[in-house]
């Protein structure tokens, strides 16, 4: 038997064991236990170090309002820090390390910290890292220099730097109605929901759905309150339109009751289901939240309130109850209101033995009283816990009178022999989720905390989050705010206590006395604030970090408020609360991030990508798209492979996969009107049959983008995008159609996925089509420059333009996508003889350039169309969009960057991105006039080139200038040349 | 006729998959329906067009956003203000309505090729499909025959429910072999069957 | 954050995209009025309170919808159709056809 676990009793399966390791050490505990309940009840009491000090901690809270017992959970070679050992379902083969401790948890060097306390108080690292102002470590070098040292020894648990492999999901749901919490009152609300037909979720950040129903004793229905709730969780699992979340914690709160919560699916299983994800991020859009979220109870502050064996009694009420484990032989209660002594006779009846219960009141109920008797303790009202004994573990208290009033000690200590102190010092309404909702709370006189606002939009309150802490309170509130406000609440046998506290928070009497215990905040660290002129309760959290740690301040907000209020001599409304925002406790980077893990974007590809891959291709992605860069063969270098592709295309032919480029069908009889208005040219005029260049201004008059555009009948017209802009441009075009022309009747429908595109090019191009195309000539008559025709490729369907970006003779030949690999295997095949070579982007790029086609790289964003001299494109017969914006004067200016080609004189390679300087100077690079967009080896002029924007542009052509490219420590002399490096008459693609 | 090359074709794996210890929640199928045919009407002219569906395809189209039908062979289910989406088995639906639907109600836009169709069915359907669109999959906010647009992060999809626990999902090509890897990925936890 | 888009439904705001303000009428396309274009193109209220959009859903019908919002609280007063300038329209029917 473990030391320290009941015979009997709590919810624990005691019929089966569950092993686990802490530091290394094995132990057991049952089905049910968390990691918490586990190691009380094997006699552990030391579970970490704290944060600043290193101070022993132990077990506080028995939920997810833990502020000391953080564990860091190992997965195979992952590690996951921070981990709330009261949150931590244990597991067959759990393996759990403790925190912030070097080099154990027993002996640890780093609570040396402790005997330099004064130095390391509030605001230690604004001061510190400052730097001395006087002497010969002056400056902050030597600080940061320290500061690497000072950081390791503060700390919570570290993160590993190994991959998570654990799968994470992410989850949408809708419902009616979303309880969040499970106790009595969220039991009735979810209940009276779903009989009223509603959609509803139930969402219990514990494992074990009941709520405080699972410790408190108390008889429902003629039944133990647990069986009660056992009862009422079978009745909901068994409806239809109820959802039931065990374990899933609802941290963020959303506009339009959008709501985040975190299902923790697989983290207690010892072998979770195939497929099954570790956590599952749910967002759940409710038309009405109801918060039945509970309070929290409050430590009192007092010197040495953080000793291990120090819990809030709640807590050590649950752990008796609920899990069967008695947190001390001999338990002190220390307390400010009527409810620890509820705590300590469920102790008592569980077989602890209570020694003493200490009251700050001086008077005290009847009721109280005779439930006090019942507990068998010494009862010791007006007086106050000033300080704790032991060393790792709680040995004994002592107590002083205390006068509640002036809240001053007196008289001389007694010490009363413990190993566990029972806390309280008053609730706290969990109002966090209500806040991040846009609540503002309002303070409670009566029972001194912070209370929801009455009146909401979109949630409804009830239960212990309201304020009302009796369980008659708590079901007919829920059964209310399940919408059945008059219906009949099952009878309970509870005790009658008055939970409104004594106005006292802190027991001041020399010492370190706790308020943030994560964040090893005292009592002082908050006066200090205050003397060194912190007065808003924001910038006292922010200077003593007062609720920042990863507890978000759970137990230690109203306890930093009320003593600063203190200081201030002011109200504890005046000094105000601060907003709670999300999350509500942590959530994994992983279960946020979900499926897009690793390989986040989905991948796009054409209809030929697998003939690619099986042909040699190296891709590259183009956005989504993945595209073949080269084709290599064997023992060929990336530049020898494209020099290769390009100078076979030019010299014979080539083929390349233009899928990707943006499709969008222009259709109905305002069509050729539309294209008017959104291209530089006209479209109207065009025939049936042919196709154009077109170039596109955004309202501004700067270029948006390019491409050419197919008539394929009186009202279809076939528009072509860049394939980095097919999104932009669409938007662009839907909204110039739906917002500013709704009139037009116009309709656009992306159809890039609809056909497969290959572009044929070369000498022998045309040869080759002739030599598979059926059902159509392709001669220069037939399909002259900018034709199109339709005809069929090994029986499928295509139609074929005659377009050139490369600037040879040049053909696209589309079919449906479904055909494409078949399409242009028949190609592949009568190209053959000629020396046809499939060619990827980089051949592409290396014929744009030597032509002095722009591309993204040219339009991005900041250039004109006469910076890239297309003035030819710019209609003076119509209006266009961005037609009266772009002879703006900073549009027009003579100093403007401009097209240009560049010709390398080193014989060395370009790279895209350097400077263009008229005089070098490497030491010192300055006097850029402009950039180089692209560059690459031309085999046509046998000659690294590249395409610039410089200013002065045409002007230049023929002179001298530099590359300046500091950062890949690249300079050299060049010639500004035309962008136009071959054939620029067009004599070859017009051939 | 050529057949069409399925964008599926080197990972769709028929079969039962991540069985284990759980039965088939879900049956995943690509339905290759050989016509897919987008519809648009101008303002006032959706009764016109609603009609000439009738006439083409034999579906009576219910009024209503996102209104549709759905039979064996053929399906149709609004999307967008005056646009619908109908879907045939056999190919030629768009040259038959290219013939019905006059340029003055709206227009006829193939996309036989450009969109991919996945049927998923079963108890874990709407489960299933949770995890990937912000959408109420649920049967009173998504009617039997009705259809939505909808997206995954860059996948658009439009989708309809062809049954009770039956889904037609329609993705563009280029995304369908990345989509198809993520359904059958999230659908190992409940188990899943490929057609 | 929950749009009711006036074909689809309530959809999560993921499915759209912030345009434009609304409200602003853009110069005829023949407009020669320089003054005019730079107003149109640059010009914005900017509201703190109830601010008049135009949002694209993108994510599911594409139509754009003319949205009122209040920038400081983030509640949606309407949503209609861009291109009706304001005119109701009919809701997503929740009821299977018969």
């Amino acid at each position: 038997m473990s030391p320290r676990r009941a015979t009997s009793g709590g919810l624990i399966d005691r019929s089966r064991s569950v092993r686990f390791t802490f530091d290394g050490q094995d132990f057991t505990g049952h089905p049910g236990d968390t990691l918490a309940s586990a190691l009380l009840a094997n006699g552990v009491s030391l579970f970490g170090r704290s944060f600043k000090y290193h101070r022993p901690r132990g077990v506080l809270a028995a939920g997810v309002d833990e502020p000391n017992a953080l564990v860091t959970v190992l997965r195979g070679e992952a590690r996951e820090p921070n981990i709330q050992a009261t949150m931590l379902e244990i597991r067959d083969g759990l393996k759990v390390v403790s925190q912030n401790r070097f080099p154990t948890l027993g002996f640890d060097v780093g609570a040396a910290n402790q005997l330099g306390g004064k130095l390391i108080g509030a605001g230690f690292y604004y001061k510190t890292f400052m730097g001395p102002v006087i002497g010969p470590l002056k400056g902050t070098r030597f600080w940061m220099f320290c500061e690497h040292f000072i950081r390791r020894a503060a700390g919570l648990g570290h993160a590993g730097t190994a991959p998570d492999p654990s799968r994470y999901e992410r989850m949408n749901a809708f419902c009616d109605v979303l309880v969040v919490g499970s106790g009595p009152a969220g039991l009735m609300a979810a209940k009276a929901a779903a009989e009223s037909g509603a959609r509803v979720m139930l969402a219990e950040q514990d494992a074990r759905l009941g709520g405080s129903a699972n410790w408190s004793g108390e008889t429902i229905d003629a039944q133990p309150a647990n069986d009660w709730a056992a009862g009422m969780v079978r009745e909901l699992a068994a409806l239809p339109n109820v959802t039931l979340l065990p374990r899933t914690t609802v941290w963020g709160y959303y506009d339009g009751n959008t709501i985040a919560a975190l299902e923790r699916v697989t983290d207690h299983k010892a072998s979770p289901r195939a497929g099954e994800p570790r956590q599952r991020h749910w967002t759940i859009r409710s038309g009405k939240v109801v918060l039945t979220t509970g309070a929290f109870e409050r430590p009192l502050v007092f010197p040495g309130n953080d000793r291990p064996g120090v819990m809030l009694a709640s807590a050590a009420e649950r752990y008796a109850v609920e899990y069967g484990v008695l947190p001390g032989d001999k338990v002190a209660v220390f307390t400010n209101n009527d409810g620890a002594y509820k705590s300590a006779l469920s102790l008592r009846e569980a077989g602890c033995r209570i020694v003493a219960i200490i009251d700050v009141r001086e008077e005290l109920s009847e009721a109280v009283r005779a439930l006090a008797v019942r507990t068998g303790a010494e009862i010791l009202s007006g007086r106050a816990v000033t300080g704790t004994e032991g060393g790792k573990s709680l040995s004994g208290i002592k107590m002083q009178a205390f006068n509640a009033k002036a809240g001053a000690v007196s008289g001389d200590p007694r010490t009363i022999e413990a190993d566990c102190l029972l806390m309280s010092g008053g609730w706290s309404p969990v109002i966090n989720l209500a806040s991040q909702a846009g609540a503002k709370a309002e303070w409670s006189e009566r029972l001194q905390a912070f209370l929801p606002p009455k009146e909401a939009d979109g949630w409804v309150g009830a239960g212990g989050f309201n304020g009302a802490f009796s369980l008659e309170a708590a079901l007919a509130e829920g059964l209310a705010a399940g919408g059945e406000p008059d219906g009949d609440t099952p009878a309970v046998i509870s005790y009658e206590l008055d939970m409104a506290p004594a106005p006292v928070f802190e027991i001041a009497a020399g010492g370190k006395a706790f308020v943030d215990f994560q964040h090893d905040v005292t009592a002082d660290d908050v006066r200090l604030a205050h003397r060194e002129g912190f007065q808003s309760v924001e910038h006292l959290k922010r200077y003593t970090t007062l609720g920042m740690a990863t507890d978000q301040g759970k137990t230690s907000n109203v306890p930093g408020l009320a003593i600063m209020a203190n200081a201030l001599g002011k109200q504890i409304p005046e000094v105000g609360t601060t907003r709670f925002r999300p999350p509500f406790a942590p959530v994994t980077i992983g279960a946020l991030a979900a499926e897009r893990y690793g390989e986040i974007r989905p991948e796009r590809l054409t209809p030929m990508h697998d003939w690619h891959i099986a042909n040699g291709a190296t891709t590259y992605s183009a956005g989504l798209w993945h595209r073949p860069m080269i084709y290599g063969l064997p023992g060929e270098t990336v530049e020898q492979a494209y020099v290769r592709e390009a100078q076979t295309t030019r010299e014979a032919a080539g083929i390349a996969d233009v899928s990707t480029l943006g499709k969008i069908m222009v259709q109905g009889p305002d069509a050729a009107g539309f294209l008017d208005r959104v291209y530089t040219n006209m479209f109207s005029t065009l025939p049936v049959g042919k196709a154009r260049y077109g170039l596109m201004l955004r309202e501004d008059g700067l270029v948006l983008d390019d491409g050419t555009t197919w008539r394929l009948g009186e009202q279809d017209f076939l528009m072509t995008t860049t394939t980095a802009n097919a999104g932009k441009v669409m938007q662009h075009l839907e909204y110039l159609l739906d917002a500013v022309w709704p009139e037009l009747k116009v309709q656009l429908t992306s159809v890039t996925d609809q056909w497969a595109g290959a572009s044929i090019a070369g000498p022998v191009s045309r040869e080759i089509l002739a030599a598979c195309v059926t059902g159509t000539k392709v001669d220069n008559e037939t399909l002259p420059f900018m034709g199109i025709v339709y005809g069929e490729i090994s029986g499928a369907p295509v139609m074929i333009c005659r377009l050139s970006f490369s600037g040879e003779l040049a053909y696209e030949v589309y079919s449906g996508a479904g055909h494409g690999t078949h399409v242009w295997e028949a190609l592949i095949a009568a190209g053959k003889p000629f020396g046809l070579v499939p060619y990827g982007l980089e051949a592409l790029g290396t014929m744009r350039i030597e032509k002095g086609h722009v591309t993204g790289a040219e339009i991005d964003g900041r250039v004109t169309a006469r910076d890239l001299h297309l003035d030819w494109m710019l209609s003076k017969k119509k209006p266009f969009v961005g037609s009266m914006m772009m002879d703006r004067e900073g549009l027009t200016a003579p100093d403007r960057l401009q097209l240009v080609g560049i010709m390398s004189l080193d014989n060395r390679p370009l790279n895209g991105g350097a400077h263009i300087v008229e005089e070098l100077d490497r030491d010192n690079p300055h006097g850029s006039i402009g950039h180089m967009t692209a560059a690459c080896y031309s085999p046509v002029l046998g000659r690294h080139i590249g395409l610039a924007l410089v200013k002065g542009g045409k002007s230049l052509h023929g002179q001298r200038a530099f590359i300046s490219d500091p950062l890949r420590k690249r300079f050299g002399p060049v010639e500004i040349v035309s962008h136009h490096f071959y054939d620029p008459e067009g004599r070859r693609m017009h051939g | 006729m050529v057949d069409q090359l399925s964008p599926l074709a080197p990972v769709l794996r028929p079969g039962r998959h991540a069985l284990a210890d759980h039965s088939v929640g879900v049956t995943l199928t690509e339905t290759q329906p050989g016509s897919i045919v987008q519809l648009a009407a101008w303002r006032g002219e959706e009764g016109a067009l609603i009609a000439a569906i009738r006439e083409v395809a034999g579906l009576a189209l219910p009024d209503g956003a996102g209104g549709g039908v759905s039979t064996e062979a053929k399906a149709g289910f609004g999307f967008a203000p005056g646009k619908f989406l109908v879907v045939d088995q056999d190919e030629g639906l768009a040259a038959a309505f290219a013939k019905a639907v006059a340029p003055e109600t709206g227009t006829v836009t193939d996309l036989s090729h450009g969109r991919t169709a996945i049927r998923i069915a079963g108890p874990k359907a709407e489960w299933v499909l949770a995890k990937f669109f912000a959408t109420d999959f649920s049967l009173p906010a998504f009617p039997l025959g009705s259809g939505i647009s909808t997206v995954h992060h860059d996948i658009f999809a439009q989708i309809q429910r062809s049954g009770a626990d039956e889904f037609d999902v329609y993705v563009f090509r280029s995304f369908a072999r990345s989509f198809w890897k993520s359904l059958c990925h999230a659908s190992e936890e409940v188990g899943y069957e490929v057609l | 954050m929950i749009i009711t888009c006036p074909y689809c439904g309530p959809r999560d705001s993921s499915e759209f995209v912030y345009r434009e303000e609304g409200g602003r009428i853009r110069p005829d396309q023949a407009s020669t009025d320089q003054a005019a274009w730079n107003a149109y193109v640059y010009d914005r209220v900017n509201t703190a309170g109830e601010h008049d959009e135009i949002w694209q859903h993108s994510g599911g019908c594409r139509a754009h919808l003319r949205i009122v919002r209040n920038t400081v609280t983030h509640r949606i007063v309407s949503v209609a159709f861009a291109r009706d300038h304001g005119r109701p329209h009919e809701r997503r029917k929740a009821e299977t056809p018969a």
